[in-house]
Formats: C-alpha cells, sequence, structure tokens
C-alpha cells in the first residue's frame, strides 16, 4: 500500500521534474521556432511532462488529491515563471477557473456545487481587476465589473442556496445523483 | 553604478512577484480541499481561505476597495450563508462516503485540463496594451465617481437585483406547509367531505 509520505516523494519528485521539464522545453525553444509549430506555447511541453508523470503516479498508486495539486502548483510555475505580471496573474485565474469546472462537474454534494461556481467566478474577478490594474490605470473599469459582479455572484448565492434548501425539504436529499425527479 | 529608483523598482517588483506565488501556493490547495475534503463544514470554511487569498490578490493589484469588498462579502457573508445551507441540508454533520461522481470523474478531468488549455493559449496570443504606471491614489474616487455618473443606470439595476433575490431566496427558503392547489380547492374539498359525511351518516 502506498502510505501518505510515498505519496508527498512522488509529489515531490513531479515538481522536481516539471521544473527540470520547462527548463528544458525552454532549452528547446529555438528548435520550435524553426519548425513553426507552436513558437509561443512552448511551455506546453512542461504542461505535458507534467500531466504524464501525474498519470504514472496515479497508475503507481499514489493519492489523487496530492497528484493533482502538485501538478497545478507545478504547471501554474513552469507556465508563468517567465511572463510578464499581467499574463501570470491571467494564467492564475485560468487555473483557478479550471479547478472550479471540475468540481462543477464532479461533486455530489449540490452545495459543493455551488461553492465550485462561487470559485470560478472569483476566477472571473481576478481577470478583471488584473485588467484594470495592467491595461487601464486611469478609469479602473475593471474594478467596476468586478463590483457588479460581486452584487450578481451574492444574488445568486442566496437564490441558490434557497433552491437547494427546497429540494432538500422535498427530497430529503442533497446528492446530484438523486435529483432526477423531472426524469420518468 | 545603480540607480537606487531602479533597485528599490525592481525589489518591488520581486516582492510583488514573491507574495503573488505565496498566495498562489497558499490558495490553489485550498481550493482542492474545498472540492476534495471529505467533511463538506470544513470544505465550506476552506471556502474562506480562497477568498481570503483572492483579496490578497485584489491588494497586490492596487484595488483596495475591492480587496475589502471581496473579504466583507464573500469571505464572510457568502460562506456564512453556505455553512448554514451545509448545516440545514446535512444535520447530521457526518462524512461523505465519496465526494466525487466516479463515472464523470475522468471527462470532467479532461474538461478541465481542455479548458485551460484553450484560456492559456488565447491569454498567450493576444498582445495586451500593458500600462506599467500605478494606478493613482485615489481610484476609489474614480470608481465612485463613474458608479454615479456612468455607470448609474447598472448601479440601480443591481440594487433592483439584490432586491428581488432577496424577496426570492426568503419565498424559496420559507418553510411553510403549503399544499400546491389547496387556497383554490380549498373551500371545495371542504363541502365535498362535509358532503361525503352526509351520505356517510344518511
Amino acid at each position: 500500500m502506498w502510505s501518505k509520505s510515498n505519496s508527498l516523494v512522488v509529489a515531490y519528485f513531479t515538481v522536481i521534474v516539471a521544473l527540470t521539464g520547462c527548463l528544458v522545453t525552454g532549452q528547446l525553444k529555438p528548435l520550435f521556432n524553426g519548425m513553426q509549430i507552436l513558437p509561443e506555447f512552448h511551455q506546453l511541453g512542461a504542461v505535458a511532462i507534467v500531466m504524464a508523470l501525474g498519470a504514472a503516479a496515479h497508475l503507481l498508486g499514489a493519492d489523487l488529491p496530492a497528484i493533482m495539486i502538485t501538478s497545478c502548483l507545478s504547471v501554474l510555475v513552469a507556465v508563468t515563471y517567465d511572463q510578464d505580471p499581467l499574463t501570470r496573474y491571467l494564467i492564475l485565474s485560468a487555473l483557478l477557473f479550471s479547478i472550479g469546472v471540475y468540481g462543477m462537474t464532479t461533486s455530489r454534494n449540490a452545495v459543493r456545487v455551488l461553492m465550485s461556481i462561487e470559485l470560478m467566478l472569483n476566477a472571473v474577478n481576478i481577470n478583471l481587476v488584473a485588467f484594470a490594474r495592467y491595461v487601464d490605470p486611469d478609469m479602473v473599469r475593471g474594478q467596476l465589473f468586478a463590483i457588479f459582479i460581486l452584487t450578481v455572484a451574492a444574488a445568486e448565492a442566496a437564490v441558490g442556496l434557497a433552491i437547494v434548501l427546497s429540494i432538500y425539504r422535498n427530497s430529503a436529499t442533497v446528492d446530484m445523483e438523486k435529483f432526477n425527479l423531472l426524469k420518468w | 553604478m545603480f540607480n537606487l529608483n531602479d533597485l528599490a523598482h525592481a525589489a518591488s517588483a520581486h516582492l510583488e512577484i514573491c507574495l503573488f506565488y505565496l498566495t498562489a501556493f497558499i490558495m490553489i490547495p485550498l481550493a482542492y480541499g474545498v472540492l476534495l475534503d471529505r467533511n463538506i463544514i470544513r470544505a465550506g470554511f476552506l471556502l474562506i481561505g480562497v477568498f481570503g487569498g483572492i483579496s490578497a490578490l485584489f491588494l497586490l493589484l492596487q484595488a483596495q476597495f475591492l480587496a475589502m469588498a471581496q473579504l466583507m462579502i464573500y469571505a464572510v457573508g457568502i460562506t456564512l450563508v453556505v455553512v448554514i445551507a451545509l448545516m440545514l441540508t446535512n444535520p447530521n454533520l457526518e462524512y461523505e462516503k465519496s465526494v466525487e461522481l466516479p463515472q464523470q470523474q475522468l471527462p470532467a478531468f479532461l474538461t478541465s485540463i481542455l479548458v485551460f488549455l484553450v484560456l492559456y493559449m488565447s491569454v498567450l496570443s493576444e498582445a495586451w496594451p500593458v500600462r506599467n504606471e500605478l494606478p493613482s491614489a485615489d481610484n476609489i474616487k474614480v470608481l465612485g465617481t463613474s458608479l454615479l455618473t456612468q455607470y448609474s443606470l447598472p448601479f440601480e439595476f443591481a440594487s433592483i437585483l439584490l432586491l428581488v433575490a432577496l424577496i426570492g431566496a426568503v419565498m424559496l427558503a420559507k418553510s411553510d406547509h403549503f399544499h400546491p392547489g389547496e387556497e383554490i380547492l380549498g373551500n371545495e374539498s371542504i363541502s365535498e367531505t362535509e358532503g361525503n359525511e352526509n351520505v356517510v351518516k344518511v
């Protein structure tokens, strides 16, 4: 059996190999430029290496959450370490958004689905505020949009949780699998 | 010779990068904790950490008002509502047997990877017109002015939306023992039962 320390070792190994992989793919950048294949996306090689390593660790039986967290962090570092600040924030928010997508589609509990949706809305807010800081610093219009998103998110949370509560009162469960009242 | 001004600028840029990575390295594991923790009440409280990290990012991005609004609305308000809803829908506060739907794990994983790759490519393939000057110190003033002049109509609509959502949430979540059709058919059904009773008596 794989213990917690074993999965930590695998996770650490994943981070190190991902960092070396991103350095190597950085070295390979001229090659990609010469071949005219994805000249700007040379770090995708690092993403692929991280994914392959994560899959290998999963096949070896390591802890899935540990693999996901460490591969996420190493992808963030590999993809943003030589970018300008705006791109860094945008990529972090893309990462948070895709985490939210994953949670929204897999969660069993309806309230957890709502929490994932909050996560996605917050990722969008990071985008808007980063644009307000780096593209439009005089009239911070992105922050205005973020304020409106905040308002709509508050309304959405209240109504969504009320719907979940009334479903719970009718069917005594919040399991997404059992919400098939409309199915005959 | 080093220009001291340049040196201070470089140091502040490095500090910002370090704080960014620190916040990200705290925030992403917390976000995974929100998704994967088997104790869902703890997941609800981990959400506070994620929102706090995002408000720290807002502070790094010179959006002081939004950072405070984020703390007040998300980290306190919405999380409190979520935790109360969790306590109402999960009264025994037990551990969940499985957090995820097993048959959806792989498609969801592929979907999220695809979403990330599409967003990444679209972020990188655009040359953003970045201006590296700091926003002015009184950008709260700019915000307030534009919120009450140019964007006053959306502002009013947002207030109406909040009111409607509040009323709707109260209506939906109100626990009344109300059966559909009762107030329409009420008198007729009572008279019918009386009639039936009369029949039985006769």
